[in-house]
Order: C-alpha cells, then structure tokens, then sequence
C-alpha cells in the first residue's frame, strides 16, 4: 500500500507535466476554434449563397473525416504536397489540426443558437431601425451565448480527451505519458493518478462553464 | 398629406395570395383600425408597410416619397439604402408578441436604438428612455428585466421603446391580442392617450370597442383585399360589405 503511494508520488511529476501540455493544448485551440467558428457559423446562415455554401462544406469535410487524419495530413501530407507548407513544430501542426477540427463542430452549435432564437427579436430590431451586423451582436448572440454553454463545455470536455491523438506525432499528452510510464514500469498502477489528474481537470471546466452559465441566466 | 399610402400592393407565399391590390393612405394625425378575419392580411400589411416583408407587386410610398414599386417580385424603382432606411424611421411597430429583448431591462430595451441608430450619448438616451417609460405609466420598472413584468407592462415597455425613435407613424399589430383579458385595458388606455396626443396610427385589432372609440377610419379586410372603409360608427352599425356584416355579426 505504502509503496504504491509513493511510486504514484514518484511518477506524479511527469503526469502533471503532461496534464499541463494537455491542458494548455486543449484551452488554446478550443479558444482559437470558437473565433473560427463565429465565422462560420455567421457565415452558413448568410444569405449570401457563395458563403454560405464554402462554410457548409468547410463543415462537412471536417466533421466528415477522422480527426486523427486531419492530423496526419497537416504534419506529413503538406509537406509532401509542397515544400513551403511544412510545419516544424510538432506542437503548431498539432494546434492547426486542432483548431480546424474543433471549429467545424463549435460551428454548428453556435448555429443552432443563434437559430434558437425568436424571430421577433429579429425583426423587433429591424423595426427600429438596427442593421443586421448590429441585431447580430448586440440582440440575437447576446441571447444566444447562454444555449451555446452547455454543449461548448462538453466539447472542451471531449477535446481533453481527444487530445491523446497528437501522440501519432510524437507529443506527450497525459494519456501517452501514462502509456509510457505503464510500459517502461510494467504496471498498471498508474492510471489510478491519471485517470484523477483528468477529473480534476474536467471537474474545473465544469464549474468554470456552470458559473458562466448562471450568471449568464441572470435575466431569466 | 398622407403619411403612408400603398397603391395595390399585393403580396404572395407561392401560390398563396396573402395581399390582393390593397390600396390605403393614412393621413397626418389618423387614427386607422384594420379588423377582419384571421388570415385575411391584416398583420402581413402591416408587416409589408415597414418591410419585414418584401412586396410582391405595388408601390409604397412614406410622406409621399415613393419608396419602392415592384412588379410580379421584380423590383421597378427603390430609393438608395440610406434614404430608404431614414424613411423607415418614421415608423415605429408594436407587436402582438411584444418581441422585448429579455436580456435588457426596460430601460436599455428603449434605450437601445436611440444609442446605436440614433447615435446619442448613454445618459441622454438613458433620459429619453426613463421620459417614455413614464409616459406609459413605468415609472418604477426602469430596472426590471422583462421576466419580471406583466403582459401588459411588457407590452407598454415595447410601445415606449418604438417612441423613443420618434416616429411619426406608429403600428400595432394586434397589440392585446397575446394578454390576459384583464391586462388588456391597461395597453389600449396608452393607446388611446397616444392617439389623442396626435399619433398617426394603424392597429390592426380584434378590439373591437376601442376601433369604434379611438379609430378615426375602420378598414374590413378580407381574403388579402380591402373589403370596406369607413367610419367606425357607419362601418360597425351599418356594415354594407356581406362579409364584413358576417364578421361584426360573428364577434360582437
């Protein structure tokens, strides 16, 4: 007992120093997916057919294919496509594979929002005179950011997880540490710190997003 | 000289024709009620007259500026966008939904299109949304977010934040018809107050004591067209249209 403690205390600080990779990775590209996805969500409901239509398939190719390939293309395909899209950096390409990824699915549920919303408020806005861009921010998505919490916390949840895939490149996220410690140990053990160092961190989205979500309810 | 004026203005969903050939002028001052049946067009002209619907064939015209003329969906004339949506200031709508943005109190709700379309600093926005408020009895709900008021104080929020445009028309679309019965009276008395004050008007309603009272023209439409105008007494005591006679008769 007290010498599986303290092997779990001794492999703790390379788990959390993947919990942080992990960590950081997932925060950053989420953050740089939702202002992609603003966009594109903007944009599949235009008018505008040209755009709505390059956002439609922008979306249907990325939610249409594995994330674990997008990865592969962007790390080992561009490169071979033209030299001048290489990307050294495992962690860039990683991020761009990501991001793009992610936006595709924050897309469709900020468009849901935002189509969730009433259409009088529309054209309330419209009657006193507010262009669309302004019905846009200051009435329609102000009313939608509290439906778009609870599905956004889910993807931060779900990319946390997914975040394992960028060991394909060679990154060291908490799950491919903990693969790697259970290898060269021979012991299954340390799942049992992983596995916690992973609710601990979804534990604090969690409630990070709940108090988002209530203080953005405050109208209700 | 009339405020708005349509000369046959026709609208169609597909192969429904919602709006046949109405032809209606509102005079400076005018008070007019639009009655009729459900489904007979009411709402969608008015809808039509601030463009939240797109006409199919006619012309619109706002204090005699020709707005816009279409013909079968093709556009013949419409004025450049900025004269466009200047003229469309003059009207300001009311809702039978209220359409309030619930995520602003009474006082941003009416202070909203002063600041970001009227371009007036905050507090002075913020003065002419407390005057309005007043103005319709809302004295001590400036801070209240809709939730927590009544149908008819959210409805009377909404009528003070389309006055805060100063428009010089106003429109009703079925203001009373969304509140419970008891609520209604206190939505048709800033109605009133307002039309004595001088506002021109058009309230398309099923209230039918207060087109005879406060009306100063009643217009039956049924089926999309205009099936008889006059005044409220005549219109109501001795309605000549057989469909019209069928509806007082039906609801009164």
């Amino acid at each position: 007992m007290l010498d599986a403690l303290s092997r779990i205390i001794g492999w703790m600080p390379a788990l959390l120093q993947a919990a942080w990779t992990t960590l950081y990775f997932t925060v950053l590209s989420v953050s740089l997916a939702l202002l992609l996805s603003v966009f594109l969500a903007l944009g599949k409901i235009s008018k505008n057919l040209v755009v709505s239509k390059v956002c439609g398939a922008y979306v249907f190719f990325f939610r249409g294919t594995p994330l674990l390939m997008q990865l592969f293309f962007v790390y080992y395909a561009l490169p071979q496509i033209s030299p001048a899209l290489t990307i050294q950096s495992r962690l860039l390409a990683a991020l761009l594979a990501f991001t793009l990824n992610i936006a595709a699915y924050l897309a469709e549920i900020i468009r849901a929002a935002i189509l969730s919303i009433d259409k009088g408020q529309m054209e309330a806005s419209k009657a006193l005179g507010l262009t669309y861009a302004q019905a846009m921010r200051l009435v329609v998505i102000p009313q939608a950011y509290r439906r778009m919490i609870p599905p956004i916390c889910n993807e931060f949840v779900m990319v946390l997880k997914d975040t394992s895939v960028v060991f394909v490149i060679g990154l060291m996220d908490l799950t491919s540490q903990t693969r790697k410690i259970q290898s060269s140990n021979a012991t299954a053990l340390v799942f049992i710190p992983a596995m916690a160092i992973y609710l601990v961190m979804t534990g604090i989205f969690t409630a990070v997003f709940n108090r988002l979500e209530k203080k953005l309810s405050e109208y209700e | 000289m009339s405020v708005v004026r349509t000369e046959n203005l026709c609208k169609t969903f597909g192969a429904l024709e919602v709006l046949r050939d109405v032809s209606l002028s509102v005079e400076q001052g005018e008070v007019l009620a639009i009655i009729g049946p459900s489904g007979a067009g009411k709402s969608t002209y008015l809808r039509a007259l601030n463009q939240l619907e797109t006409i199919t064939s006619g012309r619109l015209y706002i204090d005699d500026v020709l707005v816009e003329e279409r013909h079968h969906g093709h556009i013949k004339y419409k004025l450049p966008h900025k004269e466009h949506s200047a003229l469309l200031l003059k009207m300001g709508m009311v809702f039978q939904r209220f359409n309030l943005f619930p995520h602003k109190t009474a006082a941003e709700n009416v202070m909203l299109a002063p600041v970001h379309v009227g371009k007036l600093p905050a507090a002075q926005a913020r003065a002419i949304a407390e005057e309005q408020l007043d103005k319709v009895g809302l004295s001590d709900k400036y801070d209240e977010y809709p939730s927590k008021l009544s149908g008819g104080q959210q409805q009377r929020v909404a009528i003070a934040r389309a006055l805060a445009m100063n428009p010089e028309l106003m429109l009703f679309d079925e203001p009373t018809s969304a509140l419970d019965p008891e609520l209604v009276g206190e939505v048709l008395a800033v109605m009133k107050s307002l039309a004595l004050s001088g506002m021109t008007m058009i309230v398309v309603t099923h209230e039918m004591g207060f087109a005879r009272e406060a009306a100063d023209r009643v217009v039956f439409m049924c089926d999309g067209a205009v099936g008889e105008e006059g005044a409220p007494d005549e219109l109501f005591s001795r309605p000549q249209n057989p469909r019209a006679r069928q509806f007082l008769n039906s609801i009164l």
